[in-house]
C-alpha cells in the first residue's frame, strides 16, 4: 500500500552567515510518497545526528502551508513544483524514484542567509513598520457595522491580505523584488475604506523601505503570482503603483 | 502559595466596570518610566504589546520565531466569537457567557467568563478598524457562521484564515509601535528562564537562536503570552515550535499551574498515516456545519464509502443529540468518534477515521457556495490526502489541539508570583474543561487588548518597585544555571535522537493522557514518564553547539520540560476524580456515556505549587462559585 | 531631493520613467511604420512623404529633441535598473527554473534593449545623418539594401525589437497601474498585436526593397 522512493538530494550547507557554503549530496531512501517534503529532511536529519554529524538546519513552523516560515527553492522552484503550496505542504508523491533534487535557501541580498536553508527575512518586518498598519489604538475603534464594505471589496482586499510573508515572491523573482509582498499589504490596506486615510503616506514610506533593503525592481516577469503559494496576483503590484504614483504626483506630501 | 482570585464584589454584570474604576493608574506621563516584558507575539501577547506601547509603556517583546507574524495563532481556521447579535438571533453577552460556561463543564470563573463576553463586541470593533477583512453579506455588512457549542450564528471570519487575518491586525499594531520606537523587537530568542527578585518578576533570561548568545532582560512587569503546551503528545495540530518551557519555567519559579490534564482534543483533523508524520492538521470545525458525520453501520465495513447505502450508514452525532446534531461541542465530538472507532467501525486504512460527507451539502447549496465557504480547506485537505473531499468524503480523526490548563491567573491575569502576566492559551483562564470553537482567538485578544492594559497599570501603580538592572545578582545566578543546563544537555552525547523520545512521550501520553483515562493508566504513564526521563539525560544525543543556529539544542531544551511537565499533567488527572469537559476518566461516566462531573468534591481550579524536583507538587484549590448560572449535566440532545 | 526626485528615483518612479518613454516609443514606432509604408507606393510617394516631414521644420527639431530625450532617459534608467536588479541577488541559483511567468521578452529585456540601441545608432548613421545633397532618401534605402548583409541586419533587429515590445506594452500599463481584470487581457493582445505589426511591418521593407530594386 505504502510506496516508497529513493532520492539522491544536493542540499545548500553553510555554517554561519559570512562561511562560504556548498552543495552537499545526501542520500534519502525508503522515502514514503505520504511524507511531506519536509518530512523528509526530518528523516535525513535523524540519520545525521546519530552519525554525528551537524543535521540540516531549516526555518519551519506550522506544517500546514499559514505561518509562512518555511521554503526552499527545490529544483529551482521555491516552495518546489507544485502550484499554490508551501513546501511544507509539499508530498512526496510529486517526486519520483530516482530523482536528484537540489535545495537552495532563497537568494536575495536582502534576505542573508543565516545558515544552510535558513535565511534572515526581517527586511520584511521593516517594510511592514514602514507603513504596513491602519493608525488605530486600541479602544478608539467605531462600531464594526458603520462601514459597510461591498462584498467583492472585502474579499479582493482578503485576497490581497492572505499573503503569509514567505518571502517566495523575493526568491523566485529574477531581480529578487519584493514588490509583490509590499503590493499585497499596500493594496489590502487601501482598498478598505478603514485604509484610505492614509493610503498615500503608506505607499510612499513602503516603497522607499522597500527601496533602501537591497530588493531589485520589478519587471513584470510574474515568476511571483506564479510561486506565491497563496496564489496572490500581481494586479495588487499594479494597484501599488497606482497608488504609488497617485501619493508621489497628486498627494500633498511632499 | 495563596490563592487570591481578587475578583471584584457586586453584581456580575458590573463587576468588570467596578474593577476598571478601582485600579489604579499610571499617570499619562510616568509610563514611559516602566518597562515591561511580553514573551510571545500571538493574538494575546502581540495585541498585549501593541496596547501597552500605544499606553505609552517602553515595551520589549520576545518571540521565538523569525518573525512576530508567524506565531501559532496564525493557523486558527474558522472564526472569533462575539456578541454581536447581528443575527437577530437573540444572542446577548449574557448568552455567550452562559454558553462558553456550559461549554467548558462549569470549571470556569464565572467573572472571567462575562468579562470576556463582555469586551468580545469590542474586539470585533478593534478589528475592523485595523483592516481586518472580515466576511461580509451582500449589503456589505459582517456576515457570521455557526459554530459548535452555540445554537446562535455568532462567528466572524475571514474565510479558513480567521487566525492569520487577526494576527497580522495585531502584528500591524504591534510593527507601528515598533516603528515609532515604543516597543523593541528581539525576535528568534527563546526564554529560557524568568528572573524575580524579592518575589516580583522582574526580567527574562532569553537564548538569541542565532548566535547562541545567553541574554537577560530587565523590567518592570513580565507577561507571558506563550501558547500552550500541545506539543508533548508530539503529534497534535501546534506548530513545532510550541512548547511548555516558558510556562513551566514559571512555575519551578513559583507560579502555581492550573488544570494541567485539561486538553482539548479537536474532532476533525486529518487522521495520523505513518510513523515519519510530524504533526496533524486541522481541518476547521466550520466544516462540521455542512458536514454530515458518519460510520458504516457494520464494523469492519471496508467499501469505498460511496457504495454504502444510506441505510447502512450511521450519522451517529444526529442520531445521538438530534438538537446540536453535527454541531455538539469538541469533547463530546471526539469522544464518539474514538468510541465508534473502538467499536471496529472506524474508516480508512489504519480503523482510526470517520467519514466526513459534503455530499448533502453539495446537492443542496451547489458545489460552488461550498467551494467558496470551504474551498482553501478542500485544497488543503486533497494536499494532504491526495482526495477530492468534493468527490469522496473526507476522513477524519481527533487529535490535540489545545490546552485550556496553564498558570493560574486571578482576576488581573497575574500569577502567584507578583508582577508576572500570563495571558491567552499561556493562562488557564476561560475556558474551564473544554474551550468552545472560535473562542480562543476571543480570548487571547480580549486578554491583550482590553484587559491587560488596565490591570498591569493597576499593579505597576500600585506596587512599590525597586531599581534594577541586569547587573543584579538573581540575573547573573539565573543565566548561569540556563547556560549549565545548555552544557549538560550537548554534554550528554548519547545515541537516541530528541526526536526519538519526544515521540515516545507523546504516545504514552496520547494513549493514558488523552480522549479517556484511567487510574492504572494513569499511574503505568507516570511510571513511564520518569524512566523515559532517565533516560533521556543518559542517553540522548544533541549535535553542534551552543554558540551557533542549532536546532536540536533548542528541541531537546523543549523536550526536556516536557519530560517533567508531563508528569504534572498525570498527577493533575489523578487528582480528578470525575470527568468533566476533555477531562475524562472512564470511571466517571454517565449511562449515555457522557462525563460525569463531581460538582460537589471537584468544583475548583486545581491548582499546583512546585516544590522542588524530588518532591511531589502540593494542590491548591480554588472554589469555584456558581453564582449566576445553575450547575446542569450537559446535554446537547 | 525634492518630491519629485524623490519619486521618480523610487523603484516605481524609475519603471515609471521607463514605461512612458515606452510607451512614447511605441506611438513613434507606429507613426514610423506607417510613414514607411508608403515605400510600398514606389519611390515618389516615398520621397513625398520624406519631403513632407522635413517641411515641418522647427516641429521636426522639436520631436527629434523630445526622443533623444525620451531615449537618454529610457536607456540610463533601465541601466540603472538592470544594474540595481544584478546586485540584488549577489549569490545566484545553482539550478533556474521558471514557473510559467517569464517570456522569451520579459527575460531579455536589457539585452534586446542594448541591441535595439547598437541598431538605432546604425540606422541612424545610415539614412538619418547620410549626405543627402545629391540624392533622395529612396536612393540611399534602395541602395543600403542591396547589400545583403544590410537586409539582414534590419530583419534581425526588428524580430528583436518585436520581442522587445511584447513585453515592454503591456508591462508599461501594469507599471502605471493600469491592470485591470476587464481590460488586462486586451492590453496584452494590443501587446502581441503591436509586436507583430513592428515585427512584420518593419521587417518586410527590407525585403520588399531589396526585391523591387
Amino acid at each position: 500500500m505504502i510506496k516508497t522512493i529513493n532520492l539522491t538530494l544536493k542540499i545548500w550547507r553553510q555554517e554561519t552567515s559570512g562561511a562560504k557554503g556548498q552543495l552537499e549530496t545526501y542520500h534519502a531512501s525508503n522515502i514514503s510518497t505520504d511524507m511531506s517534503f519536509l518530512e523528509m529532511i526530518d528523516t535525513i536529519n535523524e540519520q545525521l545526528t546519530l552519525d554525528g554529524k551537524d543535521p540540516i538546519a531549516f526555518d519551519h513552523d506550522c506544517r500546514e502551508g499559514i505561518c509562512g516560515m518555511c521554503g526552499a527553492v527545490v529544483n529551482g522552484r521555491p516552495h518546489g513544483p507544485e502550484k499554490g503550496t508551501t513546501l511544507c505542504q509539499l508530498h512526496m508523491r510529486h517526486f519520483s524514484d530516482g530523482d536528484t533534487v537540489v535545495v537552495e535557501p532563497w537568494r536575495s541580498r536582502a534576505f542573508p542567509v543565516i545558515k544552510d536553508l535558513a535565511v534572515d527575512r526581517s527586511a520584511m518586518d521593516q517594510i511592514i513598520q514602514a507603513g504596513g498598519y491602519i493608525s488605530v489604538n486600541t479602544g478608539g475603534a467605531p462600531e464594526a457595522n458603520t462601514i459597510p464594505i461591498p462584498q467583492d471589496t472585502a474579499e479582493m482586499a482578503m485576497d490581497a491580505a492572505a499573503c503569509i510573508g514567505c518571502g517566495a515572491c523575493v526568491a523566485s523573482c529574477p531581480n529578487a523584488s519584493a514588490m509583490l509582498f509590499t503590493g499585497a499589504k499596500i493594496s489590502h490596506l487601501a482598498l478598505l475604506p478603514q485604509g484610505k486615510p492614509e493610503a498615500a503616506r503608506r505607499a510612499l514610506a513602503m516603497v522607499s523601505k522597500m527601496d533602501g533593503l537591497g530588493f531589485g525592481n520589478c519587471t513584470n516577469e510574474r515568476e511571483c503570482e506564479a510561486e506565491c503559494p497563496k496564489e496572490i496576483s500581481i494586479t495588487n503590484i499594479a494597484r501599488l503603483n497606482r497608488e504609488f504614483i497617485k501619493a508621489g504626483f497628486f498627494s500633498s506630501i511632499m | 502559595m495563596q490563592l487570591d482570585t481578587k475578583i471584584p464584589g457586586g453584581p456580575l454584570t458590573e463587576k468588570w466596570d467596578r474593577h476598571r474604576f478601582e485600579l489604579k493608574l499610571v499617570n499619562p506621563a510616568n509610563k514611559r518610566k516602566f518597562d515591561v516584558i511580553v514573551v510571545g507575539t500571538g493574538l494575546a501577547g502581540g495585541s498585549a504589546s501593541a496596547s501597552l506601547a500605544e499606553l505609552g509603556y517602553n515595551v520589549k517583546t520576545f518571540c521565538i520565531q523569525d518573525s512576530p507574524r508567524r506565531a501559532h495563532s496564525i493557523a486558527a481556521q474558522g472564526g472569533i466569537n462575539a456578541a454581536k447579535n447581528y443575527k437577530n438571533e437573540g444572542d446577548s453577552i449574557w448568552r455567550l457567557f452562559y454558553d462558553t460556561i456550559k461549554g467548558g463543564d462549569f470549571r470556569a470563573r464565572e467573572a472571567n467568563v462575562y468579562r470576556l463576553a463582555q469586551v468580545s463586541n469590542n474586539i470585533i470593533d478593534q478589528c475592523v478598524a485595523q483592516g481586518v477583512p472580515f466576511a461580509r453579506d451582500y449589503g456589505g455588512l459582517l456576515a457570521n457562521r455557526s459554530f459548535g457549542g452555540a445554537q446562535v450564528a455568532r462567528t466572524f471570519y475571514a474565510r479558513g484564515q480567521t487566525g492569520q487575518q487577526l494576527l497580522l491586525g495585531a502584528y500591524s499594531a504591534l510593527m507601528r509601535q515598533v516603528a515609532d520606537g515604543q516597543v523593541t523587537l528581539f525576535p528568534r530568542r527563546e526564554l529560557l528562564d524568568i528572573v524575580v527578585v524579592n518575589g516580583q518578576a522582574r526580567g527574562i533570561v532569553a537564548r538569541n537562536l542565532v548566535t547562541g548568545e545567553i541574554e537577560t532582560h530587565s523590567a518592570h512587569a513580565v507577561v507571558l503570552s506563550t501558547g500552550g503546551y500541545g506539543n508533548i503528545y508530539f503529534l497534535s495540530t501546534n506548530a513545532m515550535g510550541c512548547n511548555v518551557s516558558a510556562i513551566f519555567k514559571a512555575y519551578k519559579k513559583g507560579a502555581g499551574f492550573a488544570n494541567p490534564c485539561f486538553t482539548q482534543i479537536h474532532p476533525t483533523c486529518v487522521p495520523v498515516h505513518g510513523t515519519y508524520q510530524s504533526k496533524l492538521t486541522l481541518m476547521s470545525e466550520s466544516l462540521r456545519n455542512d458536514g454530515r458525520v458518519w460510520v458504516p453501520k457494520n464494523p469492519g465495513d471496508k467499501r469505498p464509502p460511496r457504495q454504502i447505502p444510506e441505510s447502512e450508514r450511521d450519522y451517529y452525532l444526529e442520531r445521538k443529540y438530534p438538537s446540536f446534531g453535527n454541531l455538539v461541542p469538541r469533547d463530546v465530538a471526539s469522544r464518539n468518534s474514538k468510541h465508534q472507532c473502538d467499536q471496529g467501525k472506524g474508516v480508512g486504512d489504519t480503523g482510526l477515521a470517520v467519514f466526513l460527507d459534503f455530499a448533502d451539502a453539495i446537492k443542496c447549496d451547489g458545489k460552488d457556495l461550498i467551494e467558496q465557504k470551504y474551498g482553501n480547506l478542500f485544497s488543503m485537505y486533497e494536499k494532504i490526502t491526495a482526495e477530492d473531499p468534493y468527490e469522496t468524503p473526507m476522513m477524519i480523526y481527533p487529535a490535540v489541539h489545545y490546552t485550556m490548563g496553564g498558570l493560574y491567573v486571578d482576576y488581573n491575569l497575574m500569577s502567584t508570583i507578583d508582577g508576572l502576566f500570563v495571558l491567552g492559551e499561556a493562562n488557564f483562564s476561560d475556558h474551564g474543561a473544554n474551550r468552545l470553537g472560535a473562542s480562543a482567538l476571543m480570548q487571547g485578544l480580549a486578554d491583550g487588548y482590553f484587559i491587560i492594559p488596565y490591570t498591569i497599570g493597576g499593579y505597576l501603580a500600585g506596587t512599590p518597585l525597586s531599581e534594577i538592572n541586569t547587573s543584579h545578582q538573581a540575573f547573573v545566578d539565573t543565566a548561569l544555571i540556563a547556560k549549565e543546563r545548555i552544557s549538560k544537555l550537548l554534554s550528554v552525547n548519547g545515541n537516541r535522537t530528541v526526536d526519538y523520545y519526544h515521540r515516545k512521550l507523546g504516545l504514552i501520553m496520547w494513549e493514558y493522557c488523552g480522549m479517556t483515562r484511567n487510574d492504572h493508566g494513569l499511574v503505568t504513564a507516570r511510571k513511564m514518564i520518569q524512566e523515559l526521563r532517565e533516560e533521556f539525560w543518559e542517553n540522548v544525543i544533541v549535535p553542534g553547539i551552543n554558540l551557533n543556529f542549532n536546532q536540536s539544542l533548542e528541541r531537546a531544551g523543549r523536550v526536556a520540560d516536557f519530560l517533567e511537565f508531563g508528569e504534572l499533567m498525570i498527577i493533575d488527572a489523578l487528582a480528578r476524580k470525575e470527568s468533566c469537559g476533555c477531562h475524562f476518566n472512564e470511571a466517571f461516566q454517565t449511562e449515555e456515556n457522557e462525563a460525569k462531573r463531581d460538582d460537589d468534591h471537584f468544583k475548583y481550579v486545581a491548582t499546583w505549587e512546585f516544590k522542588g524536583d524530588e518532591l511531589e507538587p502540593v494542590l491548591h484549590k480554588e472554589q469555584l462559585a456558581f453564582e449566576n448560572v445553575e450547575l446542569t449535566q450537559r446535554s446537547y440532545k | 531631493m525634492n518630491w519629485l526626485t524623490n519619486t521618480l528615483w523610487s523603484s516605481v518612479g524609475k519603471k515609471l520613467m521607463m514605461a512612458v518613454t515606452g510607451i512614447g516609443f511605441s506611438v513613434f514606432l507606429v507613426a514610423h511604420l506607417a510613414g514607411n509604408l508608403t515605400l510600398y507606393a514606389g519611390k515618389d510617394a516615398f520621397n513625398a512623404y520624406a519631403e513632407h516631414v522635413h517641411s515641418l521644420g522647427p516641429f521636426l527639431t522639436i520631436a527629434e529633441l523630445g526622443l533623444l530625450f525620451f531615449a537618454v532617459v529610457h536607456i540610463a534608467t533601465g541601466a540603472t535598473l538592470f544594474y540595481q536588479n544584478f546586485k540584488a541577488r549577489p549569490v545566484r541559483y545553482s539550478v533556474n527554473s521558471r514557473a510559467g511567468g517569464r517570456t522569451i521578452g520579459s527575460a531579455t529585456m536589457p539585452y534586446t534593449g542594448l541591441v535595439l540601441l547598437l541598431f538605432v545608432i546604425f540606422h541612424l548613421a545610415n539614412f538619418h545623418f547620410a549626405d543627402k545633397t545629391n540624392t533622395t532618401i529612396f536612393q540611399i534605402v534602395a541602395s543600403a539594401f542591396l547589400k545583403p548583409e544590410y537586409v539582414f541586419i534590419y530583419v534581425v533587429a526588428m524580430i528583436i525589437a518585436a520581442i522587445h515590445v511584447s513585453h515592454g506594452f503591456w508591462s508599461a500599463f501594469q507599471t502605471i497601474g493600469a491592470n485591470h481584470p476587464k481590460y488586462m487581457p486586451y492590453i496584452k493582445g494590443a501587446s502581441i498585436l503591436l509586436s507583430l505589426v513592428v515585427g512584420i511591418g518593419f521587417g518586410c521593407l527590407p525585403i520588399y526593397v531589396a526585391l523591387m530594386t
